[in-house]
């Protein structure tokens, strides 16, 4: 974690309301994963209290620099597409802890709805480097929101549902998991909590359905403890959870999620990548 | 009941000539004059008050044992019952979690103490989320006290503290008088406490929150009976959520508090953007932010000149301008909060900012900014001929 200045290099309105910028911060980089993200601050203090927690979209880091993916929906958005090339803003990251593929994992499934595509676009990116087939399961409303393939690597299969069927399945994105099932190692997805709460339900019920054998208990010790990176690592569906936030270091418990059991656990610091299974989904508290 | 002598840290050097360098409090002096009521028999409020009314000339201090910038003001500012601050600059509860959640990103030793967060007899595990949320000029926030109890929090950081040069207040909360009592006792004695914040203000949970706040009589009974209880020194925080706050001030002084805290969080609502419920989980949240200083300068501004014990002022503090606000109005230190989540390293920039001003005014210590805008001692009526007296 570092808090280091970051200098715009470019920035588009990709799709309506929703913007791509590229900022240059070397030491915010390095040794950044897929998965985490950076806490952002808007210039403008006297009414922007807050920093705004943005995922890493993409990152490079030989050439020390990250994009952001975010949709305007209120003062703090809209003051950073108010910057301009060449603008420095301060960043806090990287933050979280990132996605966790296991090195066997030959078939990764990635599920995004809406923005959430930001949450898992740079383990795209990560996971093709290290020689993995890619396939991105994409949902949104309608087809001017969705996500543009030009922006995504060739390597990837990318599907796309829409709720009105404007274009690709007509329905909800989770109505093609499914048939990716069987195929996929390991699945990763990112966006609105009911999307998340019936891939946790379909993640469940995988091995079960798909009569996955569990080949019983490894030698030298049991499960890994619940939230450790080697639990995650075995889970079948990683989340990466969105909450409001605070500090964005652990310090102010604001952006908590409810696990199976236990505290509330940070989306900061225990996310926000979480294994399925960790969560508490039925939303009680 | 006589004050220990307290190790504040262990990692300090020793310090005996200045371990307790009395607060100068300039025009505060006035207090204990307006006072109609004598101390009602509470604990040890002579004693408190001996320490910050006794003043001693702020040449007699050596500076602070380390080089650098700021070490040629002196800074320092006494809590009462032998908490020395070496700087007027702390870090609020709940903001800063238990001192190490930010890292190499802050110098926490640089500190004058860190107050950590809300803790409590049992675990909490708070309120439904969303529990923060921004408004115009701040934040709210409704996190419901979560904190592992007081035997996690002893456990997991007390030992890290001891080790450290900057205090590390401990924020208690309780549903009853017994919770906090049974809370403090568990702190006492533990190495790397080196103070209790009594929150007796948090609008954020049901039982237990306000209702000592709010009622002068509630307010120094709980205070009374967390002073039986320990020797550590005691700092209580107001609410802003009442009437007036200056009985309730007087309470607890009059209870054998070290110094007050003002001010807590206001009560506020948000409402989600689809309109159909409140944002928050919790319905109500407590404001914070800039958006709440002048509430707490007028809460300082009464209280100091209400109390003889030393204040502390919170609520909106961004730049050194807010600090020399609240000094101005009789706080002899400050508490940042909500300002850290947008900027971390704010509050040890401002006790450089702080030392900086100090020089460029040609003072010895900040304490002479201590009071500033309180009202004037001469008969001020008089001098604008409004009634005359030979």
């Amino acid at each position: 974690m570092r808090l280091a200045g970051a200098e715009l290099l470019e920035t588009r309105e990709i799709l309506p309301g929703q913007w791509l910028q590229t900022y240059r911060a070397p030491e915010l980089i390095a040794g950044a994963r897929a998965g985490q993200f950076v806490h952002v601050r808007a210039g403008d203090y006297s009414g922007l209290v807050l920093r705004r927690p943005f995922s890493i979209n993409t990152m490079d880091p030989r050439a020390g620099t990250l994009t952001i993916h975010f949709r305007v929906v209120g003062r703090g958005t809209a003051w950073f597409t108010f910057l301009r090339p060449g603008d420095r803003i301060e960043m806090l990251g990287p933050l979280g802890r990132p996605f966790e593929v296991d090195p066997r994992s030959r078939h990764l499934l990635l599920v995004a709805g809406g923005l959430g595509i930001a949450g898992v676009r740079s383990l795209a990116d990560e996971a093709i480097r290290d020689g993995r087939q890619v396939t991105l399961l994409f949902g949104a409303a309608t087809a001017r929101d969705v996500y543009p393939s030009s922006l995504l690597p060739d390597e990837v299969e990318y599907l796309v549902a829409t709720d009105d069927g404007s274009v690709g399945h007509h329905g909800f994105v989770t109505e093609l998991v499914p048939d990716y099932e069987a195929w996929a190692d390991q699945a990763f997805a990112c966006g609105p909590l009911p999307m998340l709460r019936v891939l946790a339900g379909q993640a469940a019920t995988r091995g079960r359905r798909l009569g996955v054998a569990s080949l019983g208990r490894k030698r030298g010790g049991g499960r890994p403890p619940p939230g450790s990176p080697q639990a995650r690592r075995k889970a079948f569906l990683q989340v990466s959870m969105e909450q409001n936030m605070g500090c964005a270091v652990g310090a102010c418990l604001g952006c908590v999620v409810k696990p199976v059991s236990g505290a509330p656990v940070r989306v900061c610091r225990e996310g926000p990548v979480f294994a399925s299974d960790e969560l508490d989904w039925q939303g009680g508290w | 009941m006589k004050p220990k002598r307290r190790v504040v840290t262990s990692g300090a050097p020793a310090q005996p000539a200045r371990r307790r360098p009395t607060v100068r409090r300039i025009k505060p002096a006035i207090a204990p004059l307006q006072r109609r009521d004598g101390p009602t028999g509470g604990q040890l409020p002579a004693a408190s008050r001996a320490t910050t009314a006794g003043a001693a000339p702020a040449s007699e201090l050596p500076p602070a044992s380390e080089s650098g910038p700021i070490r040629e003001t002196d800074l320092s500012v006494d809590l009462g019952r032998g908490l020395v601050l070496r700087n007027p600059v702390l870090v609020a509860s709940g903001t800063f979690g238990y001192g190490i959640e930010y890292g190499d990103v802050v110098d926490v030793q640089r500190l004058g103490a860190i107050c950590c967060k809300g803790t409590t007899l049992k675990p909490r595990i708070g309120n439904q989320p969303p529990r923060v949320t921004e408004t115009p000029g701040g934040m709210l926030n409704s996190i419901g006290l979560q904190n592992p109890g007081v035997d996690a929090v002893v456990e997991k950081y007390a030992a890290t503290w001891a080790g450290w040069e900057v205090p590390v207040i401990v924020n208690v909360a309780g549903e009853s008088i017994a919770d906090y009592v049974e809370v403090v006792r568990r702190l006492e004695g533990v190495p790397g406490v080196a103070g209790i914040e009594l929150n007796i203000s948090c609008p954020n949970v049901g039982k237990g929150g306000l209702q000592f706040a709010i009622d002068a009589e509630a307010a120094g009974a709980v205070t009374a009976a967390v002073r039986r209880a320990t020797d550590l020194p005691l700092l209580v925080k107001l609410s802003p959520n009442v009437a007036d706050v200056r009985p309730i001030a007087r309470a607890i002084e009059d209870a054998g508090a070290d110094a007050l805290t003002a001010i807590n969080t206001l009560s506020g609502i948000a409402v989600a953007p689809t309109r159909d419920r409140p944002l928050l989980g919790n319905v109500f949240g407590g404001l914070s932010g800039p958006a709440i200083k002048p509430i707490a300068l007028r809460v300082v501004y009464e209280v100091a000149q209400t109390v003889g014990i030393p204040i502390v002022g919170i609520g909106g503090i961004t730049e050194l301008a807010d600090v020399l606000d609240f000094l101005a109005v009789g706080a002899v230190a400050v508490q940042v909060g909500t300002a850290i989540f947008a900027d971390p390293t704010l509050p040890v920039r401002l006790i450089d900012d702080l030392a900086g001003e100090c020089r460029r005014r040609g003072l010895d210590s900040h304490r002479s900014l201590v009071g500033t805008a309180l009202p004037k001692r001469a008969t001020a009526s008089s001098a604008r001929g409004v009634e005359y007296r030979p």
